[in-house]
C-alpha cells in the first residue's frame, strides 16, 4: 500500500464485531514510522455491545478526502481504493520531480 | 605419452602426504584409513570387526511398535507450529488473565522499550519478596501467531481430553496394550476443532470461542498475568493503555523512560482490543473495572464477610425483635393484670377495716 500520501487516519470500529475486521487490517498496513513521518492516526474503540458500524476516515495530502465504509468492504478493495488516488498523486509528484 | 600411463600417474599424484600411509608414523591413525590406501605391511594391524545389525539379530521392535515418548499426532509434531500450539494451549489453560493487544507494526526497540517500561511499572506496586514481586516477575508481553492461537482457543474449549476413547498400541515386547493418546495434537482433538470449524453444528452464542472470535485478527500480542491481581492490572494498563482519571499514565518525574520518543511511538501503536479473564471476555471497560477494584481479591473477601456478617446480624436482630416485642406486650400486659388485681384486694382491704 502507498501511505506517502495520506496524512490523516481516522477510524472507529467495536472489535468484538466481526465487521471490524478490514479496519483493523488497515491500520496493521500503515508503516512503522507513520506517525514519525507527520500522519496523524486516531483510533476509537467502541464498547463491545455498539452496534456503530465501524468507520474509516483517510485524508490525503491533496486534500481529498475518503470516507469507507469497512462494513461492506474488504480489505483488498480498501487498499485499492485507497492506492488508486495514491498513484495518481505519484505520477503527479515524480513529473514535478522530473 | 600413451594414455595408459597416464591414468596410472595420476592416482599417485592425488594421494596427498597426509593420506599416504608410509608417511604415517602411529599406527592407530593409520587404522582410520580405508583399507584400498596401499599400506605398508609391515605397519598393517589385524583387521577389526564391527557391529552391524545383521538381518534376524535379537534387536528387531515390532513393526507397529510405537514409541511412548512419541505418541501417534494429527500434525508433525517436529514442527515450530506444532509446539507453538501446544504452549499456546498450555498458557490458555493455565493464565486466568490475559490482554489482547493488536500491535500496529512495532519495531524491536520500541518493544523493547514497551516492556522495560511494563517491567518498571510491575516493579513499582510490588514490594520486593513478596508474593506480588513474584507475579510481577511473571507477567509477560508476548507476541502471538494469530490463527494459531484461534486454534489453540478452539482446543481449550471444545476439545474433553478425557472423553477420548483408548486405542491399542504395541508396547516394546510385542504385547498389545490400550493406551490413550488424548494430548493438544493427536488426532482426536484435531476432529474436535475440524468439527467446530466446519460449522457442521452452529457455534454456542454464549461460548467463549464465539465471543473471542472476532478479536482474531490481524497481528496480535498478548498481556499474560499468572493471577487476577487487579493491582498489576491496572499497573499494566497504566502503561499499555492509559485512560486518565482512572489509569493515568506514568508521571514524567517518576519515569522519564515513559516519555521516550521510541516508548511513546511503540505504546500508540499498541492498541487494547479485548481481554479474557478467568475465562470470561471483557472488553476494555470490563478490564479497566476490573482493575479499578482495589486491594485485590482480598478485599473482595472481606466486603462479602462484611456483608454476609451485616446481614446476619439484621437477620438475628429481627427475628429477636419479634419475641421481644411480643414478651414486652404481655409483660406489660402482666403488671397491669397484676395491678389490676392487687387494686380491688387492697380495696376489698380497705372495706373491710372500714
Amino acid at each position: 500500500m502507498i501511505t506517502r500520501f495520506i496524512t490523516d487516519v481516522t477510524t472507529r470500529f467495536n472489535p468484538f464485531s466481526p465487521q471490524a475486521r478490514s479496519a483493523r487490517l488497515f491500520l496493521s498496513f500503515l508503516p512503522p514510522n507513520a506517525r514519525s513521518s507527520g500522519m496523524n492516526i486516531t483510533t476509537q474503540l467502541l464498547p463491545r455491545h455498539s452496534a456503530d458500524p465501524p468507520t474509516l476516515y483517510v485524508k490525503f495530502k491533496d486534500g481529498k478526502e475518503m470516507n469507507i465504509d469497512c462494513a461492506k468492504t474488504n480489505i483488498k478493495d480498501i487498499v485499492g481504493e485507497v492506492d488508486r488516488h495514491s498513484r495518481m498523486l505519484q505520477k503527479n509528484a515524480d513529473l514535478a520531480d522530473g | 605419452m600413451p594414455p595408459g600411463s597416464l591414468r596410472c600417474a595420476l592416482p599417485r599424484s592425488l594421494v596427498s602426504p597426509a593420506i599416504n600411509g608410509s608417511r604415517i608414523a602411529r599406527t592407530s591413525a593409520l587404522l582410520l584409513l580405508p583399507s584400498s590406501t596401499p599400506a605398508p605391511s609391515t605397519t598393517a594391524a589385524p583387521s577389526r570387526q564391527y557391529a552391524t545389525a545383521a538381518p534376524g539379530g535379537r534387536l528387531s521392535l515390532p513393526p507397529d511398535y510405537i514409541p511412548p515418548t512419541k505418541p501417534p499426532t494429527a500434525r508433525p509434531a517436529d514442527t515450530r507450529k506444532s509446539q507453538l500450539l501446544r504452549s499456546y494451549t498450555s498458557l490458555l489453560r493455565s493464565t486466568p488473565l490475559i490482554l489482547i493487544f493488536q500491535h500496529n507494526n512495532l519495531t524491536a526497540v520500541e518493544f523493547a522499550a514497551v516492556r522495560r517500561e511494563l517491567r518498571l511499572a510491575l516493579a513499582a506496586v510490588s514490594p520486593e519478596g513478596s508474593d506480588s514481586a513474584e507475579i510481577a516477575s511473571r507477567a509477560e508481553l508476548q507476541v502471538i501467531r494469530t490463527r494459531i492461537f484461534d486454534v489453540a482457543l478452539k482446543i481449550v474449549e471444545f476439545y474433553d481430553p478425557s472423553k477420548v476413547q483408548p486405542s491399542e498400541a504395541t508396547t516394546i515386547t510385542g504385547k498389545r496394550v490400550k493406551v490413550v493418546y488424548n494430548h493438544d495434537l493427536s488426532k482426536a482433538a484435531y476432529k474436535a476443532v475440524k468439527a467446530v470449524s466446519s460449522g457442521e453444528k452452529p457455534l454456542p452464542e454464549d461460548s467463549v470461542y464465539a465471543q473471542i472470535s472476532p478479536l482474531m485478527v490481524g497481528p496480535l500480542a498478548i498481556f499474560t498475568l499468572p493471577t487476577v491481581s487487579p493491582a498489576h492490572l491496572a499497573a499494566a494498563l497504566s502503561v499499555l493503555a492509559p485512560n486518565p482519571p482512572a489509569f493515568p499514565p506514568p508521571s514524567k518525574k517518576k519515569s522519564p523512560g515513559y516519555y521516550d520518543p521510541i516508548a511513546q511511538s511503540g505504546l500508540q501503536k499498541l492498541l487494547l482490543v479485548g481481554g479474557r479473564l478467568e475465562g470470561k471476555v471483557f472488553d476494555q471497560q470490563g478490564i479497566e473495572w476490573v482493575g479499578k477494584i482495589e486491594g485485590g481479591i482480598d478485599s473482595l473477601r472481606a466486603q462479602l464477610v462484611y456483608l454476609l456478617q451485616s446481614a446476619g446480624m439484621g437477620l438475628t436482630s429481627t427475628l429477636e425483635g419479634a419475641g421481644k416485642s411480643l414478651w414486652l406486650t404481655l409483660e406489660s400486659r402482666r403488671s397491669v393484670l397484676e395491678e389490676d388485681q392487687k387494686g380491688p384486694q387492697e380495696g376489698g382491704e380497705n372495706k373491710e377495716s372500714s
